[in-house]
């Protein structure tokens, strides 16, 4: 009788089958789980902490040896006081300026051009990609030597009956030395995101504008450019992030010099941390980095979401 | 009327896109072109374009310089090995995101996104202050663990596996397939694209990586080959011949991946287009 009536119940009661089903579930959950896992792991310990830590310490002095000390905002408002740090904000600044802008424009431009019927696009497409395909410290390696006086940037300058520049050894050029770089290497990143966006727009468009009788110039403001505003948002915001990275370059070719001309903000930070042991200074340097990201990133993004309406 | 100047169009057109080449391509002539040159013929006024004797010693002279045989297995195995965890860490966070429900899925999911915008350059400091903890300093794992997985290859992996239809799944459940199978049989083989360009993108970035191992590696035998090139570049500063050697040889894995993988490798970078 027992038996009977816990078989029966077993197989054909609702509430089992709920039981079943939800067992299921809770496995399945459990998998999504435990596949998330690692990826959390590694997020949260290396990412997620060490963003939090980063106020945690601007907030110390910290020099690796002694424990930490806590001393307030100091390392906040001795920085806002201090010139190096001051033109090392302003480097940074000039560097993202004068080396998005061009960026956004050529990027463009240029994916404009191979977004058209051309022979031999493959070859010429690759040939413009190369830039990106060059590893950063070899960047930087090699424009060194093409920057030398003698080198192969002040030849082509002479061809053109300019006097050669003393780029890397002058505080007036170095920067810009450092600029040129930064431009020869992002166009073609973002040249191809760009032609992923172009690529995007239907042709009919282009078709029905041609028989309203729009010119190239039409098309291209009323057509490429307001159906291109995500994209050109999303290279904007990726080419600044990227800019206020800029490390390796300048390390290499002047370590900030000559007289800290090029010492943008990315590499003052480094050599804080780990050429003069100041971690707590360091990390305040970090936390205006921080909002600079941040603030520019929800400025632009404001920006164009206000253009929409 | 219309041809004259169509064909004035394609003229510009043509001389343009020979210029974009020659720029993009100036770097790469030149850092050959003088691995190949004698030290002598390096500033020659005016400009020696093709090297004249050509000189191969450069080339094993770098080599026997410094360990760069060392720094080259290094940074293999590390951008391997990065590459590798990339693909199998985002791919299966990616599927969790996408195709289970659990409680606080949309809350991870926030919290794993709000790090992708986050440069190392922000969190240099307290990261090796973490890495430090673990005792990490100058071994692999420092190099390698902190990047085994990036909230960007996560996002990527979820988007791309929310095209995929629920029933592919549910019909291999019910045909009795273990959850780990459909991950393996038939979720990895449908993400085949999303991963080729999240594993050449992930691994042109580790090839790349520079300032991270520039402040936990000390040791000689851990050494990158962009730390080896920099290095040699700081104390051989002169001898340009075998600095381009060096850089060709550092140069010439991306250049093969790139012609090798060139559609992958392309849809990397346009895929980083996707953060949104």
């Amino acid at each position: 009788m027992g038996d009977h009536l816990s078989a029966s119940a077993s197989t054909q009661s609702p509430l089992f089958r709920k039981s079943l089903r939800l067992n299921i579930a809770a496995k399945q959950a459990l998998f999504g789980y435990a596949i998330l896992l690692p990826t959390l792991a590694i997020i949260v310990i290396f990412r997620f902490l060490p963003m939090l830590q980063a106020f945690y310490i601007s907030f110390h002095e910290y020099d690796l040896i002694r424990p930490p000390r806590f001393i307030g905002f100091d390392n906040f408002i001795d920085l806002l006081q201090d010139p190096l740090f001051l033109h090392s904000a302003r480097v940074s600044v000039t560097y993202v300026v004068f080396s998005c802008v061009p960026v956004w424009v050529v990027s463009l431009a240029l994916a404009m051009l191979f977004n058209r019927e051309i022979r031999a696009k493959n070859f010429f497409r690759s040939a413009a990609f190369m830039p990106v395909v060059m590893p950063a410290v070899v960047n930087a390696v090699v424009w060194t030597f093409m920057y030398h006086q003698d080198g192969v940037v002040n030849t082509i300058l002479g061809w053109f009956t300019l006097d050669p520049i003393p780029w890397l050894r002058s505080s007036r050029w170095a920067l810009w030395a450092v600029i040129i770089i930064g431009i020869w290497r992002a166009t073609p990143y973002y040249m191809v995101i760009f032609l992923a966006g172009l690529q995007a727009i239907p042709q009919e468009y282009y078709d029905a504008a041609q028989i309203d009788g729009a010119d190239a110039w039409g098309q291209f403001r009323h057509i490429t450019l307001p159906l291109l505003k995500p994209t050109t948002l999303l290279v904007m915001v990726l080419s600044v992030i990227v800019a206020m990275k800029v490390f390796a370059v300048p390390l290499i070719m002047t370590g900030g010099g000559p007289a800290d001309s090029t010492r943008v903000l990315p590499l003052f930070i480094y050599q804080t941390a780990f050429e003069f042991f100041k971690m707590g200074r360091a990390a305040a340097m970090s936390v205006f980095l921080f909002a600079a990201v941040m603030i520019f990133t929800i400025f632009q993004i404001r920006l164009f979401s206000r253009g929409e309406e | 009327m219309r041809r004259p100047s169509h064909r004035g169009q394609t003229l510009v057109t043509y001389l343009l896109l020979t210029i974009i080449s020659v720029i993009g391509l100036l770097p790469y002539y030149w850092m050959l072109s003088c691995s190949l040159k004698t030290n002598e013929n390096m500033f020659l006024v005016p400009l020696q374009w093709f090297p004249n004797p050509i000189n191969w010693s450069a080339y094993g002279d770098a080599w026997r310089a410094q360990d760069f045989t060392r720094y080259f297995l290094n940074t293999t195995f590390v951008a391997v090995a990065i590459t590798l965890g990339n693909l199998l860490l985002a791919s299966l966070a990616g599927y969790s995101l996408s195709k289970f429900r659990y409680f606080g899925r949309g809350a991870l999911f926030l919290l794993i996104l709000s790090t992708m915008m986050l440069p190392l350059e922000v969190t240099m400091v307290p990261l090796f202050l973490i890495v430090k903890k673990f005792d990490w300093p100058n071994t692999y794992e420092g190099l390698i663990v902190p990047f085994l997985v990036e909230g960007f290859g996560v996002f990527l992996m979820r988007q791309y596996l929310q095209s995929i239809p629920n029933e592919l799944i549910e019909a291999a459940r019910i045909d009795g397939a273990s959850e780990l199978r459909i991950y393996a049989q038939i979720i990895m083989p449908l993400c085949k694209p999303a991963l080729a360009a999240l594993g050449v993108f992930t691994f042109r970035e580790a090839w790349d990586m520079y300032i991270w191992p520039l402040i936990i590696v000390t040791k000689d035998s851990l050494r990158t080959l962009p730390l080896g090139i920099s290095l040699f570049m700081s104390s051989f500063g002169t001898a340009w011949d075998q600095l381009m050697a060096v850089a060709a040889i550092g140069t010439l894995p991306m250049v093969l991946l790139f012609f090798f993988l060139q559609r992958s490798f392309i849809q990397g970078i346009a895929i980083s287009g996707l953060k949104e």
